[in-house]
């Protein structure tokens, strides 16, 4: 949101950096090879080209631990901070053999007798340890998970400033719906007010669907019925960060039926008690427990996701049930909360604090008027 | 052009389609000896299962992300995902719900599912091996040592069917149609983020199902030397859009496209801003039709990627005239720049084994650079024929010329 292309502001930058290298420490892990864009850009504080979906594995970022030194793979220097000199840059390369042979001549990389990765594929798994015969390959994204779950209060400026811009960008959305209106022109409506707001990436894109349409034919683009109900789910990336909110809404009241009246007011009651399990020190596993409570089933998708740079931990679903019983809420953590009841949707993003969970998000939703 | 054997169908079969890939995957297979591919990449499982969803950011892409596993038997591939919304063509029974490979207890989920579906030996590919996922091929195949699915996948998508060629014309179209009211939008005080603005609007408005990236409306400097600096001392592009207004006589670089029925497409013009070109400009931009039109003159089912660097390259008096940090021409598909790469630091005895196969689709971008007035660089997208190419791109050249 500038006029020009920046670097993260200095003090995001070497606050997340001291969280990664002592997170390195920790786990006895001496340097990094980054793929994966949230991470480099957690420890390089660099803004490069994004672009949509998973990304092949291939180091882009490496990370001394000794000398808190960065390497990047940047044709140029613009939006590269300060701390990482024209020398540390490398250009986009097609060439492995170029790539390899500059991995091979980064200072303290060769001597590093633990190397993480945050993802591998098989060609890497063979050739890495080749090139560096004396260093123990290691998973590193349990380190980073570490060092991302909690927020600095950096990282809570930006992401309000994210969400900000989604809940502009879903309000004007939800202003465009009605009947005979398309999902995909929904999720225009939510662009153009996104990238007017001066941020040009969203975090996902399917931004609307009518979530009465299981059963109809067309997936690819529907079309509103008045009967429709409809969840505006934006979600944005500005300077890496995720700001999202969800609501249902009705097309028209014809869409109201005491069965949907229903759905809306346990959702509101399902929500009241996610809200409640947003407390530090409580067990992840609450969030499933307050769906059981309400008697409603889990959907499929996370009902709880930590937000920063992409989606951080915890990541609450059922399939991951073991994994919650594991996870405390700790203050400074940002999750995105759903409450999922039927067709009707509501999520909100909460900050974790020692003085109970503040909501984030602070978007409308629908109520039945007395 | 004379006769093409290559036809680019105006009503693509989505069912046709995928009846090729796997019969395509499988003599991959085949050849390589690959018995059970799993795939976790985005584009991988597009284009093995057909399916389609709108794309997320890569920080929650790795977590969200649909999954697929498949066989050499000839069984249509299984399909893992949350997405209640996801379009897609296959039987009930091979729809599933996610698997969250990510986290060990996810992917140890999986891993008892892939003691079900997979054979007890045999060949394993994977495109992807996250922490998470290598324990587990470690605990439930262990010594399995898969070998990489991108090399599978690689070469069946590298030759489009006619089907997949008429959904990929619809992509362009689609970009094409969503691109003219941005130039028409062009002023001086216009910030580059409200051209985004137009882009996306129009596209989804369309039918895109996603922005796959950030579009590019690059202000270029007029010397090389009042750009960012650069590894090679060449020029810098693209760099990223931002709220800054342009000015009359702004020469902007363009480059964008979004994903349709599975495909990416690829669009690039220079366009000026409230102006038109002046006698250099026009220069430029013949000495740009120069080059293209003699790289299109020799393009043909059989010549080599390094046939077509020369041809740019004699007609630019011995100067790269493409960006040296990408190429000269890439493929395009289901990744926005996928095989063949023609012109990169693979370098010529590369090129030269990249023979052109009727049914690649190819992107050329050469570039004029005239240094004190900036330069000119279009993409032309076309497919290989027997005889020569078929050209999927349809934009006009203004302001430049027709």
């Amino acid at each position: 949101m500038a006029t020009e292309v920046l670097a993260d502001e200095a003090a995001l930058r070497q606050a997340r950096r001291q969280r990664a290298l002592a997170q390195m420490e920790a786990h006895g892990i001496d340097a990094l090879l980054l793929g994966r864009e949230a991470n480099a850009r957690y420890l390089a504080g660099a803004q490069r080209l994004w672009t949509a979906g998973t990304r092949p594995y291939g180091p882009g970022c490496v990370v001394i631990r000794e000398t808190a030194a960065i390497h990047l793979v940047s044709t140029w220097d613009e939006g590269i901070p300060d701390e990482i000199p024209h020398q540390n840059l490398f250009g986009i390369t097609w060439n492995p053999g170029n790539l390899f042979a500059w991995l091979g001549q980064i200072e303290g990389l060769a001597g590093a007798a633990r190397i993480g990765t945050d993802s591998l594929t098989p060609r890497f798994a063979q050739i890495l340890p080749k090139l560096f015969p004396n260093a123990e390959f290691v998973d590193a994204e349990p380190a980073l998970e570490a060092a991302r779950r909690v927020k600095t209060p950096e990282e809570i400026g930006v992401i309000r400033l994210a969400i900000e811009v989604a809940e502009r960008a879903a309000e004007e959305t939800r202003s465009r719906l009605q009947p005979g209106v398309t999902e995909r022109q929904l999720a225009g409506v939510f662009m153009a007010s996104m990238a007017g707001q001066g941020v040009t990436t969203p975090a996902t894109q399917r931004v609307a669907a009518i979530t009465t349409a299981a059963d109809r034919e067309d997936r690819a683009d529907r079309t509103v019925r008045a009967t429709d109900l409809v969840t505006i789910d934006g979600a944005v990336v500005a300077a890496g960060y995720t700001g999202e909110v969800a609501r249902t809404w009705p097309a028209s009241d014809q869409a109201v039926t005491p069965a949907v009246a229903d759905q809306y007011a346990r959702a509101e009651q399902l929500w009241a008690r996610l809200l409640k399990a947003s407390t530090a020190g409580a067990s992840c596993a609450d969030y499933i427990a307050a769906y059981r409570a309400e008697g409603v089933d889990l959907p499929q998708r996370p009902i709880v996701t930590g937000l920063g740079l992409g989606f951080d931990r915890p990541v609450v679903t059922a399939d991951l049930a073991h994994t919650a019983g594991q996870e405390h809420l700790v203050p400074g953590m940002v999750l995105a909360v759903t409450a999922h009841v039927g067709t009707v949707i509501r999520k909100d993003s909460v900050l974790i604090t020692t003085d109970g969970p503040e909501l984030l998000t602070t978007s409308p939703y629908w109520k039945q008027e007395q | 052009m004379s006769i093409a054997t290559v036809e680019v169908p105006t009503a693509p079969d989505r069912t046709r389609m995928q009846r090729d890939r796997w019969a395509r995957l499988r003599s991959v297979m085949a050849e390589q000896g690959v018995d059970a591919m799993i795939l976790l990449g985005n584009s991988n499982v597009a284009y093995a299962t057909g399916a389609t969803w709108p794309l997320a950011d890569p920080g929650r892409a790795n977590v969200d992300r649909p999954v697929a596993v498949f066989t050499a038997e000839d069984t249509p591939p299984h399909l893992f995902c949350a997405d209640a919304d996801i379009d897609v063509d296959l039987p009930a029974d091979h729809v599933h719900g996610p698997v969250f490979v990510e986290f060990d207890e996810g992917a140890q989920h999986f891993g008892r599912i892939l003691s079900e579906l997979l054979p007890d030996e045999g060949r394993l590919a994977v495109d992807e091996l996250p922490g998470s996922m290598q324990r587990t091929l470690e605990l439930f195949f262990p010594g399995s040592e898969p070998v990489s699915a991108d090399e599978v996948v690689g070469p069946a998508k590298l030759i489009k069917t006619p089907d997949e060629l008429g959904f990929m014309r619809q992509a362009l179209e689609i970009t094409e149609k969503a691109i003219a009211p941005v130039q028409a939008a062009l002023a001086p005080g216009v910030r580059q983020t409200d051209l985004t603005a137009t882009f996306l609007q129009a596209a989804f408005d369309l039918g895109a199902d996603a922005n796959i990236l950030d579009p590019i409306w690059q202000v270029m400097p007029k010397e090389l030397a009042a750009g960012p600096w650069t590894t090679h001392g060449d020029i810098a592009c693209p760099l990223l859009s931002t709220e800054r207004e342009l000015e009359k006589g702004d020469v902007l670089w363009v480059d964008t496209g979004i994903s349709y029925a599975g495909f990416a497409s690829d669009f690039g013009r220079t366009w000026l801003v409230g102006a038109e070109p002046t006698a250099r400009q026009k220069v430029q931009y013949q000495g740009w039709r120069r080059i293209i039109d003699a790289v299109l003159a020799v393009t043909r089912a059989g010549a080599t990627g390094s046939d077509l660097t020369r041809a740019a390259l004699d007609a630019c008096d011995g100067r790269k005239p493409w960006m040296h940090h990408f190429y000269l021409g890439h493929g395009l598909g289901i990744e926005s720049a996928e095989s063949p790469f023609i012109g990169t630091d693979l370098g010529d005895s590369y090129d030269r084994r990249q023979t052109l196969m009727p049914g690649m689709v190819v992107v050329l971008e050469p570039l004029i650079w005239d240094d004190g007035a900036a330069g000119y660089r279009s993409e032309e997208v076309i497919v290989v024929t027997d005889d020569g190419y078929i050209s999927l791109t349809d934009y006009p050249y203004d302001p430049y010329g027709d």
